[in-house]
């Protein structure tokens, strides 16, 4: 049953929309130093969005000032991931929904590749072992 | 079954993207930094399932019914499968003395090794015979798997501190597991439930650890506990603009406004319902309307009333009218010594003439 | 014995036993002060302009011309003291909350940040004020025990609330059932130290300006 069966309507709902707080310049500078590590040792970080107190503002904002890039990832796996590249390369915007669409955490990730995307060695020789079946049965 | 979780996942059709994904949540969720979700997942994926006693005492299957029911079919469900559960007399198989002789199969096989968890309260009047499993009173049966296990988790507010069994005047001598136990690391998880996600949380931890997580000065996960209520709530802007519901039905009701006056505990308790949330993160008490009742703090039950402001006296004031009549009397009463003095020195007062000076 | 349980403590039978302590003492004090009586004046009354216990009241709440000069932290100091007591004590809304649950009565209550404001503008004027009074060799020669000991009184209850709000030094629950344990001090000592002043302030400036009234001298 959805709340419109009920015959309430919030009035004053959980604050959604609020201000720049001034948190998240300095996520920028992070940012750059995590992609001058990258560069310079190949280890890859992140920042975990979700734990830092910023509002929605905030992120709309450090979200257009990082841009989009050329890569989109979506992830079927108990709800939807979307790894979006950002006009920086190597830096990605990642977000997690659950099942029911709700975000479950967001960062932004600073890696070559997100480590979500690569397949795991495991994982491949599982596939391969399909494709010797796939081949066995031509 | 016995091998690495991973494999265990894999049968379930739980793919590594979708494990590795859930790990991220999770260290997001407990405060940990990104990469150890990363961690996590490469350790817990790995892992071998640890043995996992589960022992209910006084309690009343509220702490099973919030792990159980979380928000099923998920991950929090299915991380079950991390643990060998090899005794809980709630949801396992087998009953009675074959229950109990798997309790004894599964502390004899693990010895030294097993996470023991724990829920309900423990009673000690009458040497425990309030509470008893197969003819055993639960103190014995507390100390017996405590001696052989790794860990102890307190689950929900009558293990961790006695909870409503120990709620005055406390009829069967109700106390808490570290009451008992000293020698083990204990981890509280109080919550009248408790919150699933801390449970699996704190799993994860010593799966991927080996550890128990960072804890309090009442044992409780600082992950979790670390901040109060009323500094996480959502309606926290109100209380600091001074404006507050006075009724439950009233215009400050409807407005979503602070209920700091209708007795919410929010201030003092410790907890992350507000960032966590119920009910697959659908709301929580606040969000619902009703104010904090304090369920994870020690005694909760006896705060002076869940209805009754932090601020305003838990008890009726007793003392006061007789402390006006007592304060009266004495006044009077020193009031008519002081004019007695008053009388006496007046009539003890002589005369002086001019004569009497001029002797 | 936990900080809840502590906290309980301290708003169930701590509060009970010092309201009734603080009554007990206020009516005792009240009825003994003011059952002294004085003697009737026989001589003729004089007139003045300005010369009467209601102007004294109020009259005496104003500096006297130069008071300022000579002793600006007194002054200047003891009014934003006193200004700030009585916006924390009666502006706080949980505050209020107590006063209605004990008396009925209530009224709106003040933005938390100003209330912060002013316990903190309070505290620093509580603190210039005793410096001065070590400082100053005529007033510490006057002062006695009673005076240090009522001003510690009077700022325990004021710096552990602000601490509780602020989140400072200990957890919030051990700290507000600090503050509510020192305000429970407070009502204790104060019938029977010079913080009586609060009930006997105005009978006292009254009765000034009446027996001096009478002779004509407006004080």
């Amino acid at each position: 049953m959805s709340l419109d069966a009920i015959p309430i309507h919030v009035i004053n709902a959980p604050p959604i929309e609020a201000g720049l707080t001034g948190n998240a310049p300095p996520l920028l500078r992070e940012l750059a130093e995590q992609v001058k590590r990258l560069l310079a040792t190949g280890e890859a970080s992140a920042i975990d969005l979700s734990a830092l107190p910023l509002t929605p503002a905030d992120l709309d904002w450090l979200r257009e000032k990082l841009g989009a890039g050329e890569i989109s990832v979506t992830l079927q796996a108990n709800g939807e991931s979307t790894l979006n590249e950002t006009a920086c390369p190597g830096v990605w915007w990642v977000t997690h929904h659950n099942e029911r669409g709700a975000v479950t955490s967001q960062l932004i990730e600073v890696a070559l590749v997100p480590e979500l995307v690569k397949a795991h060695p495991q994982d491949v020789q599982i596939g391969y072992e399909y494709l010797e079946l796939v081949l066995s049965d031509l | 079954m016995q091998g690495p979780l991973i494999d265990t996942l894999a049968r379930q059709g739980i793919t590594r993207r979708t494990f590795l994904k859930y790990c991220t949540t999770l260290a997001s969720m407990m405060a940990l930094p990104p990469a150890a979700g990363l961690a996590m997942a490469e350790a817990m994926a790995a892992a071998r399932r640890p043995s996992v006693i589960w022992l209910p005492f006084q309690e009343c299957t509220g702490c099973t019914e919030s792990i159980t029911r979380s928000h099923s079919p998920t991950l929090e469900g299915m991380i079950f499968d991390m643990i060998s559960l090899d005794y809980q007399e709630t949801l396992m198989a087998a009953a009675g003395h074959q229950a109990e002789e798997a309790l004894q199969a599964a502390m004899k096989e693990n010895a030294g090794k097993y996470l023991l968890i724990v829920d309900g309260s423990i009673p000690l009047d009458m040497d425990g015979a309030y509470s008893c499993i197969g003819g055993r009173s639960n103190v014995e049966i507390l100390k017996e798997a405590a001696a052989g296990a790794a860990a102890i988790v307190a689950m929900g507010s009558c293990a961790a501190f006695g909870g409503i069994p120990k709620a005055n005047p406390n009829p069967t001598g109700a106390v808490s597991v570290s009451d008992i136990i000293k020698d083990k690391p204990i981890v509280n998880i109080p919550g009248c439930p408790p919150i699933p996600v801390v449970m699996t949380g704190v799993l994860a931890h010593y799966l991927t650890f080996g550890s128990l997580p960072e804890l309090d000065d009442k044992g409780r996960p600082k992950a979790f506990f670390g901040e109060t209520i009323h500094d996480r709530c959502y309606r926290r802007p109100f209380y600091d603009q001074g404006k507050f519901a006075k009724t439950f039905d009233d215009e400050g009701a409807r407005m979503g406004w602070c209920l700091f006056e209708l007795g919410c505990k929010g201030p003092v308790t410790y907890n992350a319902c507000a960032t966590v949330k119920w009910n697959g993160g659908t709301s929580w008490p606040v969000e619902s309307g009703h104010g904090c009742l304090g369920c994870s703090e020690p005694d909760f039950w006896d705060a002076g009333g869940f209805y009754k402001a932090l601020s305003v006296p838990a008890d009726p004031l007793e003392f006061g009218a007789a402390a006006a009549v007592v304060g009266a009397g004495a006044g009077v009463a020193v009031s008519f010594a002081n004019r007695a003095k008053k009388r006496a020195a007046k009539a003890a007062h002589q005369t002086t003439t001019l004569a009497d000076l001029e002797k | 014995m936990n900080e809840l349980q502590f906290l309980t403590w301290v708003r169930g039978p701590g509060l009970d036993i010092a309201v009734g302590i603080f009554v007990l003492g206020v009516l005792w004090r009240l009825f003994e002060i003011y059952s002294l009586g004085r003697k009737k004046d026989l001589a003729a009354p004089r007139h003045a302009a300005g010369a009467s216990g209601l102007h004294t009241v109020f009259r005496r709440s104003i500096p006297p011309p130069g008071g300022v000069k000579r002793s600006p932290v007194s002054y200047i100091g003891g009014y934003i003291f006193h200004i700030g007591l009585a916006i924390v004590v009666f502006g706080f809304a949980p505050h209020i909350l107590l006063i209605k649950n004990l008396t009925g009565l209530s009224w709106p209550g003040l933005p938390s940040q100003f209330i912060d404001l002013a316990a903190v503008v309070t505290m620093a004027a509580m603190v210039v004020v005793l410096v001065d009074r070590i400082n100053k060799p005529v007033k510490r020669f006057l002062s006695t025990f009673g005076d240090w000991f009522t001003w510690t009184v009077t700022f325990l209850p004021v710096l552990t609330g602000w601490l509780a709000v602020q989140h400072l030094l200990l957890p919030y629950t051990t700290m507000l059932a600090l503050h509510i344990l020192s305000v429970e001090i407070l009502l204790i000592v104060l019938p029977f130290t010079k913080l009586f002043h609060a009930f006997t302030l105005f009978g006292s400036r009254w009765y000034n300006g009446k027996v001096n009234g009478q002779r004509g001298v407006p004080v």
